[in-house]
């Protein structure tokens, strides 16, 4: 790849699996809100998109009980990649929201073991 | 004896000179108006501000458990959330609604933390970091509890009955913070059975729980187990704070009144 | 001996004298003879009145005569130690602590009960010696001697059960406006517990008997915090010290001397 060429192996690597990753798994997001609405700039969007990701995943917890293990492992591992964004934040914003994303991923990683529990 | 001898019997007379303990007795109990209060001195003190005073009774008769303990975010110990004026002023914490500009019940809320002051404002920050200062409180309990049908212990109020009857709305969505959710999956009642004879089961109802906290107030952090039945919870536990007691020792309706959760008849 | 060592034996020395004085203070042996009956359950509370109107004198007999301890202790909330309960002449105003009857509304046998801390009260319609009566003489309305005249005694003083349970006096388990109606629980039966001296007769505890009074708040969790029975060891050195039994059977119960009371009326020593 052109890309290849000026980049390290394993980095390029990874950009491709990450690429890759998102492309897959951006169906199985459907489910939730629609994509984000184009605004101002660039990094406006991006910001945008985070958040209404964020409220998104967090708008559900009231169903976690109606959710099956598939869906719930899905909300968590959106849970889990918000979190680069949010360490970005400056202080009063990473620690609010940290703890919202905490208490909202806790939710359905506690729904989910209690699910696999009933099975046993 | 060799040094190190030396040191552990001192150590020991050490403890034995100093240890205090005061289990078997009965404290003080908090006056109606004075159950929920939680002060609060991360940095006021430091600040040459009173530590805050929180009330909860005039909180909770307008917004439910869930809008502060999971939308905004405050955690369940004084001092935990470990919140600056920054975070005030950021639109953060009590900022988020203590704004000068968000709207309750037709008053615009006052702002909290501001790095301009002049004039009187200073009785703006007496209103909140008023601990140890004699700060007239702009809402009368009295009066807000009159029409409240009454109850033992706490507040001497029954705060699930007056949600029910509609006396108080508790509002269950911030504009902004909280996400939109759809109505709620309700779980059902179970009887947990206490180990002590003579005391009547408990019938756990989440209904009434959910009604003020939702899921995640309580899961996981306070009750971690996912099988029923499996986590034990004494009363020695839940008078420490473990499990029911995060609610029910200081903001909830207290331990004393055994028989709001032993309810089951015998 | 070397600089260290010396240290540390005086370390060893200042915690020795430490515990002894710690053990002196607590490890009382026997417990002090109580007053004379009439002063027995007198309870001075002078805070913030001292200054004042004076301090208040609450004696035990009149009220007890008149209501169960649960309806002070519970209902209303009056601690169980002098002074802790944080009474003020503003809270009794607001009708909590003394004015949740003494509000000059509340009617005992009839009678509107004297209003506590009245603003609205002046001249010599003022009651307020009637509890703020430390150091001063005929102010009060009720006199022990008289009030008791009639009702059972023992060694002690009135043997306020016997006079419970004879109907010489009924006191009273709900106060409208402040007591809240409950479902009756089952109470307890009866137990023995057990001395850690085996020369030493066993109690006989009653729940019947301690329920007619305190219903169950009273005690639980506070005083005896819910355990396998057996594994709290209540020494009597911490009912001395005012501690679980201690609590009540201190200073307002009655004492502690009376050994009869609890370890039953066989000899003291068991077989």
């Amino acid at each position: 790849m052109f890309f290849a060429r000026f980049f390290p192996p394993k980095f390029t690597a990874n950009v491709v699996a990450v690429m890759l990753l998102v492309g897959l798994t951006a169906p199985c997001g459907v489910r939730a809100v629609g994509l984000p609405q184009s605004s101002a700039s660039q990094a406006d969007q991006a910001k945008e998109a985070w958040q209404k990701e964020f409220d998104a995943v967090r708008s559900k917890t009231q169903d976690a009980m109606t959710f099956s293990e598939d869906e719930l492992t899905e909300l968590i591992r959106r849970c889990d990649a918000l979190l680069p964004q949010i360490e970005k934040l400056d202080e009063s914003r990473r620690k609010v929201y940290l703890g919202r994303l905490a208490k909202c991923r806790g939710l359905y990683a506690y729904v989910l073991e209690a699910k696999k529990n009933e099975k046993k | 004896m060799n040094k190190k001898s030396f040191i552990l019997l001192a150590l020991i007379l050490i403890l034995c000179g100093l240890a205090p303990s005061q289990t078997g007795t009965k404290k003080k109990r908090p006056l109606p108006y004075e159950y929920g209060r939680v002060i609060i001195d991360n940095y006021s003190s430091k600040a040459e501000l009173a530590p805050v005073v929180f009330e909860h009774w005039i909180h909770r008769s307008k917004f439910t458990c869930r809008v502060c303990h999971v939308d905004v975010g405050f955690a369940m110990k004084a001092g935990a959330t470990n919140i600056t004026s920054a975070d005030n002023e950021r639109g953060f914490y009590c900022g988020t609604c203590h704004n000068g500009k968000t709207v309750v019940d037709g008053k615009v809320v006052f702002q909290a933390c501001s790095r301009k002051t002049a004039g009187d404002d200073l009785r703006r920050c007496e209103r909140c970091h008023s601990f140890g200062l004699k700060v007239a409180s702009e809402y009368d309990f009295f009066h807000f509890s009159q029409p409240l049908p009454k109850e033992r212990f706490g507040n001497g109020l029954d705060w699930e009955k007056s949600e029910e009857l509609g006396l108080i709305k508790p509002a269950r969505v911030l504009e902004g913070v909280s996400p939109r959710g759809n109505s709620l999956a309700v779980q059902k009642d179970f009887v947990l059975n206490p180990k002590v004879e003579g005391m009547p089961d408990i019938i756990f109802s989440h209904k009434k729980h959910t009604v003020w906290n939702g899921c995640e107030l309580c899961h996981p952090d306070i009750f971690m187990g996912v099988k029923r039945g499996t986590t034990k919870y004494t009363m020695v536990d839940i008078s420490q704070g473990k499990a029911c007691g995060a609610c029910h020792t200081t903001v909830a309706f207290p331990l004393t009144d055994c028989q709001r959760c032993h309810t089951k008849p015998v | 001996m070397k600089r260290n060592e010396r240290g540390l034996l005086l370390l060893m020395l200042v915690c020795g004298i430490l515990f002894l004085v710690n053990a002196a203070k607590a490890q009382v042996y026997l417990p002090k003879a109580p007053p004379e009956p009439s002063e027995y359950g007198k309870v001075i509370l002078d805070t913030y009145s001292a200054a004042g109107p004076g301090g208040v004198v609450f004696d035990h007999w009149l009220h007890r005569s008149m209501f169960t301890c649960r309806v002070c202790h519970v209902d209303v909330g009056f601690a169980m130690q002098a002074k802790a309960t944080g009474i003020r002449a503003s809270t009794n105003r607001e009708g909590f602590h003394c004015g949740a009857c003494h509000d000059g509304k509340k009617l005992y046998e009839g009678k509107p009960i004297f209003p506590a801390c009245s603003d609205a009260v002046s001249g010599s319609d003022k009651q307020c010696d009637r509890c703020h009566s430390l150091g001063k003489k005929g102010v009060r309305k009720y006199e022990y001697k008289d009030f008791v005249a009639k009702l059972p005694k023992d060694m002690y003083g009135v043997n306020w059960q016997v006079a419970e349970q004879s109907g010489a006096i009924k006191p009273l388990d709900f106060v409208e406006g402040i007591s809240v109606k409950k479902p009756a629980m089952k109470s307890r039966e009866d137990f023995f517990v057990k001395s850690g001296y085996s020369w030493v007769h066993p109690i006989a505890f009653s729940h019947e008997k301690h329920v007619i009074w305190n219903g169950c708040e009273l005690c639980h969790p506070e005083i005896f915090p819910t355990a396998q029975k057996g594994t709290t060891h209540y020494s009597m050195f911490y009912n001395i010290e005012g501690r679980y039994c201690g609590a009540c059977h201190g200073k307002v119960a009655f004492p502690l001397n009376y050994c009869r009371g609890c370890h039953g009326n066989g000899p003291l020593w068991a077989p």
